[in-house]
């Protein structure tokens, strides 16, 4: 049987010396309490579509999506098709997030479509020759800001985004340019530590100024949560074929999406061309 | 602006606290207890498409202790995907590999410690982590299955130094379809798939991870036990690319086939005289 390890005579013969080490290494009392389970509050709509301050022509854009939507289609919604929501959707948090703090990077693990983030806490630059990602690449600090010796809020900017993305599934769309900019500060309240505030600011060239929200998160009060696992592919109904999106039915079988819709050309199968 | 917490003071502090009743807070972070598993872990295996035992070829060279009945269902496979089919792996529907595959580390994996959670994200097919829950908790009595499974581990100080050297795990609950690997080698239909690992620095490298694998599965005539190994990248800072399936998927799935996307963006058989899609919902496809 191998030999578990006594926590209680490793603490009595560890050195005052190394036991300060290992604090500063790794010391949990320095960082807000974020762990457990955290869930929306309310539908996962990043704001009121009215109160967007899209450029004249990115409301075009959007409101074209909406005739599309209005007419069976899925407008520019990109993750029909299982691609990632990207920032800041993601943190729409479809499904619950775990906010793992280690002192080198803070992890928000959601398990939705590729929606997990990596907040790098470890004092680097921005580094050259990014490859975009959905998530785009996340630099935060820890700011004590009430001088009582721990940390109390998360501010991170995150760059180097991928697109095509849109702020919820009405198709709000963010400029295709992948040029965004996010500032977030994340803090729990102050009187309810149970509810996790996230105030983001978008900074892109749909916008025509910086359009900041508050994201607002409660915690499970489960001490064991359950962590659903979500697996998008697994029961998706929608099929892209060419610039066309299609329906599978209950049965199987291909169907249209909108009225009157075409079905796909077959030009390549044998039976097709008879 | 970074806020004025000292660090000296607050491990004073720490240090203080630890000789009274604070102790376990700072004992709970003390990763001076844990094995350094920080950093990127890259698979090391032969070029080319990863087998699930790096040792051995794929396919049959495996040699899985298939049992008779999965030996027929793993060359029925393999006929598929000579005729064009996509055979039993579900990758192909971007659907992810799940336990134990996923250890094959198909894209590059980080493993963070702490004391309650051992976390292991794995950027592939699926944004998969897995957590390996360490706080003594027991089997829960309902758990909905997933494809990662629901994973209790145990830290182990094996040549009593008084450090942990051994994250023992076993893994339950794991749902399918699942496959070793993109042969198709395949595990038990009924999901009943017990999962057991000792994961450990190599003694003489620490930047080497190894990862012992038992597999308990009905599919098997005896457990199967298969060691992955890991090399750390030694980049302080290395780079995690972002895995999309869907992205640069060009399979489709309809009803029970399986159909390819042309470069042209065309539907396209997978398979020789594979017939199209039934259109019937289509309203020229009525006339």
């Amino acid at each position: 049987m191998p030999k578990r390890s006594s926590i209680g005579s490793m603490a009595l013969s560890a050195t005052l010396w190394m036991m300060i080490g290992s604090a500063q290494a790794f010391d949990e009392t320095k960082y807000p309490d974020l762990k457990g389970q955290w869930q929306r509050v309310g539908a996962p709509r990043w704001a009121d579509p009215s109160t967007a301050p899209l450029t004249p022509e990115y409301r075009a854009i959007f409101e074209a999506n909406i005739r599309d939507q209005k007419t069976g289609g899925q407008g520019i919604d990109p993750t029909i098709t299982c691609l990632p929501p990207g920032m800041p959707r993601v943190m729409n948090v479809y499904e619950p997030m775990e906010i793992v703090v280690t002192p080198h990077t803070t992890h928000m693990l959601m398990q939705h479509i590729h929606d997990s983030r990596r907040i790098f806490t470890d004092g680097r630059d921005w580094p050259q020759g990014v490859e975009p990602t959905f998530a785009g690449y996340s630099i935060g600090t820890w700011i004590d800001e009430d001088g009582d010796g721990r940390y109390d809020v998360l501010t991170v900017e995150t760059r180097d985004m991928k697109g095509p993305r849109t702020y919820d599934s009405t198709g709000l769309p963010l400029h295709e340019d992948g040029k965004t900019v996010i500032k977030e500060r994340i803090a729990l309240d102050k009187g309810n530590p149970n509810t996790l505030y996230d105030e983001i600011t978008v900074i892109d060239n749909a916008l025509t100024k910086p359009w900041t929200i508050t994201k607002k998160y409660v915690r499970e009060k489960k001490k064991q949560p359950d962590w659903r696992e979500t697996v998008c592919a697994e029961g998706n109904q929608h099929v892209v074929i060419g610039k066309e999106n299609y329906f599978l039915s209950a049965d199987g079988q291909l169907m249209p999406a909108k009225k009157n819709q075409a079905p796909p050309d077959l030009r390549y199968f044998n039976s097709a061309r008879k | 602006m970074r806020g004025s917490v000292s660090q000296s003071a607050a491990a004073l502090i720490a240090a203080a606290l630890c000789l009274g009743s604070a102790c376990g807070a700072v004992w709970a972070f003390d990763d001076a207890q844990y094995p350094d598993f920080k950093g990127q872990w890259i698979r090391v295996s032969p070029p080319g498409q990863p087998a699930f035992d790096p040792s051995k070829p794929r396919g049959w060279g495996q040699q899985a202790p298939l049992t008779e009945e999965y030996q027929a269902v793993f060359r029925a496979n393999l006929a598929d995907l000579a005729a064009g089919g996509e055979g039993l792996w579900p990758g192909h529907d971007c659907r992810p590999p799940g336990m134990p595959p996923m250890m094959t580390a198909y894209e590059p994996l980080e493993i963070i410690v702490l004391p309650e959670t051992t976390y292991i994200r794995i950027d592939h097919i699926h944004d998969s982590h897995r957590r390996i829950y360490t706080d003594g908790r027991d089997w829960p009595k309902e758990v909905e299955p997933a494809y990662v499974g629901y994973s209790i581990g145990k830290w182990v100080d094996e040549n009593g130094d008084g450090r942990y050297d051994v994250l023992e795990v076993e893994t339950r609950h794991i749902k399918g379809p699942r496959a070793y690997d993109a042969t198709g080698l395949p595990l038990h239909r009924d999901d009943q798939t017990v999962v057991k690992e000792r994961i450990y620095l190599d003694k003489a490298n620490p930047s080497l991870l190894h990862d012992e694998i038992t597999v308990i599965d009905n599919a098997l005539t005896r457990p199967w036990v298969v060691t992955k190994t890991y090399r750390r990248n030694p980049s302080p800072r290395p780079e995690w690319q972002e895995y999309v399936c869907a992205e640069s998927n060009n399979h489709v799935r309809i009803g029970k086939e399986s159909y390819f996307l042309s470069a042209d963006g065309y539907l396209m058989p997978a398979k020789k005289d594979q017939p199209p899609p039934d259109l019937r919902y289509f309203n020229r496809a009525k006339k």
